[in-house]
């Protein structure tokens, strides 16, 4: 059985309600979901609820899954999933503004050494650089298995559209790790 | 990671500009992707999966419950679209006179019965009984009995509906 015939058999079981083939997208995609997610907010807890929340809409909406490429399907839900989660951060940040001042002066008397696990790795210090739809876009190239013809229809932009704004993400990239 | 997506990338950007720079632009891209690779993402944890994996089987069932409920609904709108139509539908077409059938309350049966004592016995009995099935039905709803809620009042259910029918056999 080819894995195209395998994940159409998995398919087939979610939309019937299994399961136990959900369970089974869970173990194909979770990682990759899980990365993407955490190269995106830079947070463990904020991927642990973005996975999380994936898997409830995939749920949800399988049978909406009409054919085609069901990872570019998947990824669509994700990156609509992430953007939501920066509508709400948003809207988070002006309510946390006044809080700001207050804690910033406490910040200064008080300075918390960090463990290691709290420490974002280089990558993650310089992917912060990039302005989001940049970041999004490189690693959509990089966790996805997608073509780029298939990450530009999904973005609903042009082709050369995308290609140069990859193109201008990764030197940037490159050049921040480079440093 | 991406391994499966390999495309020719310089042949593609060449669609858009030199075949040198496509060359250096494709270089980038596999360097960047070099990099991405020597720094992986944390893995999701086990004890997240494992609750993502239970999440779902917890919703699966809820999902089918919801469209019961849904095609429920659906039908009782219908039956009650129905309703009224047929009702709208008397008033309007049907302008002779109307002819009042009555019907009886009590089966031909009992009625053509000639054991009338008898009979009396048995609506006693069957009185007492569905008395003390609805005492028994109301004490399960408050939890007074403490079992098993639903099942025992199915059971009783199916009970009340064989003395029901056991009775009008005869």
């Amino acid at each position: 059985m080819t894995k195209s015939d395998n994940l159409a058999r998995i398919i087939t079981g979610c939309k019937a309600g299994s399961a136990e083939s959900f369970a089974q997208l869970v173990d194909v995609y979770a990682s990759r979901f899980y990365g993407y997610f955490y190269r995106l907010t830079g947070d463990k807890e904020v991927s642990d609820e973005l996975l999380s929340e994936l898997y409830v809409k995939l749920v949800e909406k399988i049978s909406s899954y009409k054919g085609g490429s069901f990872e570019s399907w998947l990824f669509k839900i994700a990156t609509n999933i992430f953007h939501d989660y920066l509508r709400g951060k948003q809207r988070r940040r002006k309510l946390l503004e006044v809080r700001k001042r207050q804690l910033e002066s406490r910040k200064k008397k008080k300075e918390v050494k960090k463990s290691d696990s709290e420490i974002a790795d280089k990558l993650q210090i310089q992917l912060e650089k990039l302005d989001t739809d940049m970041r999004e876009l490189v690693m959509l190239r990089f966790y996805s298995q997608l073509k780029l013809k298939e990450i530009a229809e999904m973005r609903s932009e042009p082709i050369g559209t995308t290609l140069s704004r990859l193109h201008r993400g990764v030197k940037r990239l490159r050049e921040l790790m480079e440093r | 990671m991406n391994a499966e997506n390999k495309e020719n990338l310089k042949e593609l950007f060449e669609k858009f500009v030199g075949a040198e720079q496509a060359e250096r632009i494709a270089d980038d891209i596999r360097k960047a992707e070099q990099i991405l690779s020597e720094y992986p993402a944390p893995a999701p944890d086990d004890v997240l999966i494992a609750d993502i994996k239970a999440q779902i089987a917890e919703a699966l069932p809820h999902g089918q419950v919801n469209v019961f409920r849904r095609i429920a609904y659906k039908t009782a709108i219908v039956a009650a679209a129905v309703i009224v139509i047929a009702a709208i539908s008397v008033r309007l077409f049907d302008k002779g006179p109307v002819e009042v059938t009555y019907a009886s309350m009590i089966p031909d049966a009992l009625w053509e019965s000639s054991d009338i004592s008898a009979d009396y016995v048995e609506l006693a009995i069957l009185n007492a009984e569905i008395e003390q099935i609805e005492g028994e039905a109301m004490a399960l709803e408050l939890g007074e009995n403490g079992g098993n809620g639903q099942a025992d009042v199915a059971e009783i259910e199916m009970e009340l509906i064989a003395i029901n029918s056991d009775f009008w056999k005869g």
